[in-house]
C-alpha cells in the first residue's frame, strides 16, 4: 500500500506517494529528479548517497522514503543561494577535489554537518567525517585541503 | 538493490509497537536505525511481511540519569551516545564504542538497541555494555522484564529476546568509588570496518585503590556472540593490580575465545590481539579508577 507523505526537500515541501519499500535515494532521484545523491553501492558503504536529514549527514539508501515523512533533507543541489556557491563547493572546485564527481556531493555534505558542528575543525576531525564517504579516484588530500580552506 | 515488499508501520508509542508486534508475531520485524536489516532485506537474507518502524517513539530515544542509573532509551542514535558527556563521564568506555562504530553516516541512524538486537558478534557497544554490567528493559504486550545483557546474546543474530518483544531501554548502574572501564577495537580499518577483535574491562578498587573488588572482561568478534572471559577474570580479583598480573589476566583472556579465521586475520592472530586487546583496556580501566574517588 502506498503512504501519503509529506517531506520538505532543499526549502520546497512536496507531497508524494510511496511505496513502503522506496529507498530515500530513490525517492529523490527518480521521483523528484534530484540526481545529485549518487546510488554507489546502496548498501550503506561508499556514501555516494549522503544527505542532510534534519541536519544530520545519512546514507539516504539506507533510509526509507516514508521515514522522511515530516522531515527536512537537504541535497546536494540545495546548496547555491542567489549569492552562488556554497564555500564548500566552491574550494572543492578551486583546490581541484573534484574529479570524477561521483563522491563529492556526498563528501560535501558530510562537511557541511561538520562544519556547522565545528566550525574549526583540525584534520583528525576532518578525515573522521568524511571516512564514511569513499573517494574512488583516491583524491583524499585535496579534498582534505578544500574543506580546510572552506573552513577559514 | 531492490528492497522486498513489506507493509510498514509506525506507532507513536512503545506500548503501540508492542500490540503491533504480538498481532502480527512472527511476520513482523521492528526497524530501528535500519543499518543492518534493511542492508540484510536489500540482499533478500530477510523478507518480512511487516516493519514496525520505532523511529517515531519519543520514549525511546531518552538519555537521562536518575538515581545513579544511566537510561539509555533504545532509540538513541550511536552518535548522540558518542556525543554525550553524560556517557563520557559516567560510562566513557561506552562512548568509545559509539565512536568506534561504522561511520558517522551510520551513526546518524543506528541505535544502541539495533546494536544490540542485531546481535553480532563483532558490535562495537556490547562488550562496553558487558563490562559495565548493564541492565537490559525489554518490554512486549505481556509486560516488561529486565534482563543483564550478558545473558541476552545466544548466537550470531540469536538473542534471548521473546516472539514480539522489543528492547525498550538500557539500565547500567553509574560506577562509584575507585572504578573504570576501557574499550578497544582492532580493525583492517579505521572507519567502514567489521573489527578483528574488540574488548571491553571493567575494574573497581577497594577504598585504598590498591585491591581488585570486582572486574568484568568482555570480548568481541571471537566467539558466536560477544562474551565474558572468566578466566581473566578470576586471575584478576582479590589482587593488587600490577603489570605482571594484567599480563596474567591476558594470557587467561585467550584461553577463553574461540576465534574463527577468515579474510581478516587468522585465529591465531585473533587469539593474540584478544591478549593485546585485554592487557591495555585493563591498563585504561585502573587509569580512570585511579584518577576516581
Amino acid at each position: 500500500m502506498k503512504h501519503l507523505i509529506r517531506l520538505t526537500v532543499n526549502d520546497r515541501d512536496y507531497e508524494v506517494a510511496v511505496e513502503p519499500n522506496t529507498s530515500l535515494v530513490d525517492l529523490l532521484r527518480t521521483q523528484l529528479g534530484l540526481t545529485g545523491a549518487k546510488k554507489g553501492c546502496d548498501l550503506g558503504d561508499c556514501g555516494a548517497c549522503t544527505v542532510l536529514l534534519d541536519g544530520r549527514a545519512v546514507n539516504s539508501c539506507l533510509v526509507l522514503a516514508v521515514q522522511a515523512a515530516g522531515r527536512t533533507v537537504q541535497t546536494i543541489e540545495g546548496l547555491e543561494t542567489a549569492h552562488g556557491l556554497h564555500p564548500l563547493q566552491q574550494a572543492f572546485i578551486e583546490k581541484g577535489a573534484i574529479q570524477c564527481g561521483f563522491c563529492s556531493s556526498g563528501m560535501i555534505l558530510s562537511a557541511k554537518e561538520l562544519l556547522e558542528k565545528t566550525p574549526h575543525p583540525g584534520e583528525p576531525e576532518i578525515r573522521r567525517a568524511i571516512s564514511g564517504n569513499l573517494c574512488r579516484c583516491t583524491g583524499y588530500q585535496k579534498i582534505i585541503e578544500a574543506i580546510k580552506d572552506a573552513a577559514r | 538493490m531492490i528492497l522486498p515488499k513489506f507493509e510498514f508501520h509506525e506507532p507513536a508509542t512503545i506500548g503501540e509497537a508492542c500490540e503491533l508486534m504480538a498481532h502480527y508475531r512472527g511476520k513482523a520485524r521492528p526497524l530501528a536505525g535500519g543499518t543492518d536489516l534493511l542492508v540484510n532485506m536489500k540482499k533478500k537474507i530477510l523478507s518480512p511481511e511487516r516493519l514496525v518502524s520505532l523511529g517515531r517513539i519519543p520514549e525511546l530515544s531518552r538519555l537521562e540519569r536518575s538515581n545513579g542509573t544511566l537510561w539509555i532509551g533504545a532509540g538513541v542514535t550511536v552518535s548522540a551516545i558518542a556525543a554525550s558527556e553524560t556517557v563520557d563521564r559516567d560510562v566513557p568506555a561506552l562512548g568509545q564504542g559509539a565512536r568506534a562504530l561504522g561511520t558517522p553516516l551510520i551513526r546518524n541512524l543506528a541505535t544502541i538497541g539495533g546494536n544490540i538486537g542485531s546481535a553480532r558478534p563483532a558490535a562495537d557497544l556490547p562488550p562496553a555494555l558487558i563490562a559495565y554490567d548493564a541492565v537490559l528493559v525489554l518490554q512486549s504486550a505481556a509486560g516488561e522484564r529486565r534482563l543483564p545483557i550478558a545473558d541476552f546474546f545466544k548466537g550470531p543474530g540469536q538473542t534471548a529476546a521473546r516472539e514480539a518483544e522489543l528492547i525498550a531501554a538500557v539500565a547500567i548502574r553509574v560506577p562509584v568509588g575507585h572504578a573504570g572501564a576501557g574499550y578497544l577495537n582492532l580493525g583492517v580499518r579505521k572507519a567502514q570496518d567489521c573489527n578483528i577483535v574488540n574488548a571491553a574491562s571493567f575494574l573497581e578498587l577497594d577504598e585504598r585503590a590498591e585491591i581488585i573488588r570486582a572486574v568484568r572482561v568482555a570480548l568481541g568478534s571471537v566467539g558466536p556472540t560477544p562474551l565474558r572471559s572468566p578466566s581473566a577474570e578470576a586471575v584478576l580479583i582479590g589482587q593488587k593490580p600490577t603489570e605482571a598480573l594484567f599480563d596474567l589476566a591476558a594470557d587467561a583472556a585467550r584461553r577463553d575465545c574461540s576465534p574463527i579465521l577468515d579474510f581478516r586475520g587468522s585465529a591465531e592472530y585473533r587469539r593474540d590481539m584478544v591478549g593485546v586487546l585485554t592487557r591495555r583496556t585493563l591498563s585504561m580501566a585502573l587509569a580512570e579508577a585511579r584518577s576516581r574517588n
